[in-house]
């Protein structure tokens, strides 16, 4: 598993890395999808929705439990990774290249709202 | 303070995931739930389950006493025989379910839920003044092992057990050269067994047992497979479906409740009533009919009407559909057959009521 480079995380475990276009890609870390186990359901929104940061955006279901995931910038859905929908254990395997949620245009402080987020050494760090 | 089991050390060393469960400190899964749940229905699977209660009755009136307190008649439980048993209250509700084994002449032996131990004990010293009985909670002296699956009696006989056990049999054993309580019962649905041995040899039990399981497959289990596989096989976990406001015919376990028995027992007013004229609520088996999956609490509805609760629910590993027990209305319409719909983030999804148990339970073994 490659983590992304310039990648950015959040302490409620969501990710985002700068495509470099004024889109975002986001997605859960290594770490949540760990603690979680086997994911096997996944509700993911709609294109063209917004939601704020801190907003829940869609919902990951292992065998356990349902959890919320949430916004960790603002956002517009730009793009949604539907095959995740038919084959949610692709987290498992890869959370970061082929197991990204969503693809997103920034909607708000981009700059003050990145700030509030780890960098993946940091964020690790964070959970020792 | 969460408690830990002899074995602690042994799911560290296995990599665990551990979580807290009824005050303990428990593998939730050592590799993956999926895995874990499919090696017990395929090869064979063990399980630490040393949080459970371990509680001795003995006495001149053990019976009596045990006839008072679930609504199972002891008197005619076999010796080394075990049966499935409720402890109720005077409203029939379910303080916890048990199994009682026979020991001896005079000797009981009741397996509790971890999450249950001290309501059980309190209840059972409650209602033991007028017996003749000793209650002695041995839980904190034994370590529980399960072993589950279709390979669980050859790896069984590989460890050294000796004669043929029935199911729902209890037999003091060898196992591995060390002396153990082994009864032929289980929490999966599969045939199994589970095997009471004192702290002192745990570790080297659960050692041994990995080690010859090797050539069936043998892999360790947590609670997570532990939880998906009774749910496949539509048995209860108190605290999810069953409770203090729910009567066994309610929960489903009628087929439990001999209607002959005679002496009174705790609760029997109500569910002898409700064994003629059924319960205010009644469980019934779900089935997602999409993707979707129904967790604890969430509402069941029928001709847009709230009509029932969720209590249990998750993937089937083997169905490869989405399961569930729920409460609903005792109501006739809604029976086998019939699509309720469950309240998942505000939106409705359809479901259909099954006959339970989801999978095919593969536990009864006679000869």
């Amino acid at each position: 598993m490659n983590i992304p480079e310039n990648m950015l995380c959040s302490k409620s475990h969501e990710f985002i890395v700068n495509n470099g276009d004024n889109t975002y890609t986001v997605g859960l870390t290594d770490y949540a999808i760990e603690q979680l186990g086997d994911i096997v359901f996944l509700e993911l929104p709609e294109n063209d929705t917004e939601f704020k940061k801190g907003e829940t955006f869609a919902t990951i279901e292992s065998v356990k439990a349902a959890s919320e995931i949430y916004m960790p910038i603002s956002g517009k859905i730009i793009a949604v990774n539907d095959s995740l929908v038919d084959t949610p254990e692709t987290l498992n395997e890869d959370c970061y290249e082929n197991g990204w949620l969503v693809k997103i245009e920034p909607t708000g402080d981009v700059e003050t709202e990145e700030a509030e987020l780890l960098e993946y050494e940091d964020y690790k760090e964070e959970l020792e | 303070m969460t408690k830990e089991t002899f074995l602690h050390d042994k799911h560290i060393g296995l990599g665990a995931k551990m979580v807290d469960f009824a005050g303990w400190h428990m593998p939730v899964q050592y590799t993956s739930i999926i895995e874990e749940h499919k090696t017990v229905r395929e090869k064979v699977g063990l399980f630490d389950v040393s949080h459970m209660g371990e509680v001795f009755v003995s006495g001149k009136d053990s019976v009596e006493f045990l006839n008072k307190i679930v609504p199972q008649d002891i008197s005619k439980l076999n010796y080394e025989k075990a049966v499935y048993c409720q402890l109720t209250n005077k409203k029939g509700g379910l303080i916890d379910d048990l199994i009682i084994y026979r020991l001896g002449i005079l000797e009981y032996l009741v397996i509790c839920n971890a999450s249950r131990i001290d309501e059980d004990l309190n209840w059972m010293v409650r209602n033991s003044k007028e017996f003749d009985i000793k209650i002695d909670n041995q839980s904190h002296n034994y370590s529980l092992l399960a072993v589950q699956g279709p390979q669980a009696d050859s790896l069984m006989r590989t460890l050294g057990l000796e004669t043929n056990q029935e199911s729902f049999t209890i037999k003091p054993s060898k196992i591995a050269g060390i002396k153990v309580l082994v009864s032929r019962t289980g929490y999966t649905g599969e045939d199994g067994y589970e095997i009471l041995v004192e702290n002192s040899h745990s570790e080297y039990l659960w050692d041994e047992i990995l080690e010859k399981g090797k050539t069936f497959g043998i892999k360790p289990i947590g609670l997570g497979a532990r939880d998906t596989l009774r749910l496949e096989a539509a048995l209860h976990l108190y605290g999810n479906d069953l409770n203090e406001d729910t009567t066994p015919i309610e929960a489903g376990l009628t087929w439990s409740i001999p209607k002959d028995k005679t002496s009174d027992y705790n609760g029997k007013d109500v569910i002898t009533e409700q064994l003629k004229n059924g319960g205010r609520k009644k469980l019934v088996g779900l089935k997602m009919l999409d993707k979707s999956i129904a967790r604890h609490e969430y509402d069941v509805y029928y001709n847009n009407e709230k009509v029932g609760v969720i209590t249990s629910g998750a993937p089937s590993p083997i169905l490869g559909a989405n399961i569930a027990l729920a409460y609903v209305n005792n109501d006739n319409e809604i029976c086998t057959g019939t699509t309720v719909q469950v309240m998942i983030r505000e939106k409705l999804h359809d479901a259909i009521i099954v006959k339970r148990p989801f999978v095919e339970k593969r536990n009864k073994i006679k000869f």
